[in-house]
């Protein structure tokens, strides 16, 4: 049989059950405690001895003071005391759980007007770049400046341009090839049509416009040869030149693509009176 | 009849300090009780009375309604007994002399000479176990006053000094077996 020890008897004396805590020895509930005190002579002789000592501890008790002690430590203690100023919220009465709560509410609360503010920041933002992207996409009245207004200029440079070469190749279809002179006027012209010509094939070559790229073509082959024939226009040149316009059908091309053309730009609501490259 | 402690506090926080003197009414004996015990004099009792209700004045804001505001400025009238007693060091460091010497700074007690009986006649056997209580450590001595006197669970106690359970309940053994230790000659004298 194992005794108890005197941590256990102490346990005991003070009705504390020894399982509150781990410690090694003890048997834990007071009733087992109990049962072997009663059984176990040695144990018993000791808890006496226990219980006698501590019995004997004398009760240290305060001299007797009247039912006016409260009121005298008051007295004494008010003086030094600063009044609390008066509160709306009593935040120290709250509950550590109730004042998480509220703390967190708070924060929530927060997060939320944050959100909202970005939100409607987006949503202003989003809306105001719209009116701007607009705004500056607006022709403004009698203007062309815009995506819209490039084409647009296009079209008019290559009216003019397909003018400008209509001319030249009906001057060339009607030249005089006796007289010798008439051929030095259609070489500077073809020069000059010449490199507009090639801004415009260089232009158009995107588009995707078969029937007005191969024009172009035929119309700088021609033009090519006018401005470069060796030697001057004379008529066995101007000759050759009309049988390669003839065979190209170059004239009737650029009759159709400006006649199409024309039709373009007529829905345009205002035309500028053509102009150059 | 008075409101309760909760109400008066709530009274004291907002701006009503005279409120604060029902709560020291109300509590004044039990802190003198305790702060008797572990001081072991009647006038540094009164000052922990005074100083526990000043500090638990200054610390209103921070109590919590949850608990007892009873429980609460007990706790702090034991924290500002044992601040006292610490203050004391020669307090602590008082021994029971088993012989006479003049040199030595110990208390002396009457030796076996007089006899138990005698002891017991002259009530100096209460002077030796209160002495003994004396000879222990601060938070011993505390610790056992709280069991032993104050009927306190080794719970309360670890909670009052800040310590685990397991720790007060040491703190406890201990005591007990140096008391016995002290008063083991005058039981066998008996």
């Amino acid at each position: 049989m194992k005794h108890l020890s005197d941590d256990e008897l102490v346990d005991f004396y003070y009705g504390e059950p020894a399982g509150e805590q781990s410690g090694a020895g003890h048997r834990g509930e007071l009733g087992d405690a109990r049962r072997h005190i009663e059984s176990c002579v040695d144990c018993r002789d000791t808890f006496a001895a226990l219980k006698s000592d501590l019995d004997a501890v004398p009760a240290i008790d305060p001299p007797a003071r009247g039912e006016d002690y409260g009121q005298a430590v008051w007295q004494s203690i008010a003086p030094r005391l600063t009044r609390y100023e008066p509160r709306r919220f009593q935040w120290p009465l709250l509950s550590v759980g109730m004042r998480i709560g509220m703390g967190l509410g708070f924060a929530a609360a927060c997060a939320l007007l944050v959100a909202g503010g970005f939100f409607a920041g987006s949503l202003w933002q989003s809306k105001h770049q719209q009116q701007v992207v607009a705004r500056s996409t607006a022709p403004a009245p009698g203007s062309h400046t815009g995506a819209s207004a490039q084409p647009r200029v296009v079209v008019v440079v290559l009216s003019d341009h397909l003018d400008r070469s209509e001319r030249f190749l009906v001057e060339l279809k009607h030249a005089d090839l006796d007289n010798s002179g008439s051929g030095t006027p259609l070489r500077d012209e073809a020069r000059s049509l010449l490199a507009a010509n090639r801004l415009c094939r260089k232009k158009v070559a995107s588009d995707e416009d078969p029937a007005l790229t191969t024009a172009l073509d035929h119309l700088d082959r021609l033009l090519a040869e006018a401005a470069n024939a060796p030697g001057r226009l004379n008529g066995a040149a101007l000759v050759r030149l009309q049988n390669e316009m003839n065979a190209d059908g170059v004239l009737f091309e650029v009759r159709v693509l400006r006649s199409r053309n024309t039709d373009q730009d007529a829905s345009g609501s205002d035309r500028p009176n053509g102009g150059t490259i | 009849m008075g409101r309760n402690d909760h109400d008066t506090i709530r009274a004291v926080l907002s701006g009503d300090k005279d409120a604060y003197g029902a709560l020291v009414t109300r509590h004044s004996q039990t802190l003198l009780r305790v702060a008797y015990r572990i001081t072991g004099n009647e006038a540094d009792a009164e000052d922990v009375v005074q100083e526990a209700f000043l500090s638990g004045y200054r610390k209103l804001e921070g109590f919590e309604s949850k608990s007892s505001f009873g429980t609460w400025i007990y706790r702090i009238a034991v924290n500002c007994a044992l601040d006292k007693v610490n203050g004391r060091k020669k307090y602590d460091e008082v021994r029971v002399a088993g012989h006479y010497d003049p040199g030595e700074e110990e208390i002396q007690i009457a030796d076996g000479a007089a006899g138990p009986d005698r002891l017991v006649l002259s009530g100096e056997i209460g002077a030796l176990e209160t002495q003994a209580l004396r000879s222990l450590t601060a938070t011993e001595r505390t610790a056992f006053i709280l069991r032993h006197m104050e009927g306190c669970t080794s719970a309360e106690i670890a909670g009052v000094l800040g310590m685990d359970a397991n720790g007060a309940k040491q703190a406890v053994y201990r005591a007990v077996q140096k008391l016995r230790r002290r008063l083991a000659p005058l039981r066998v004298g008996i």
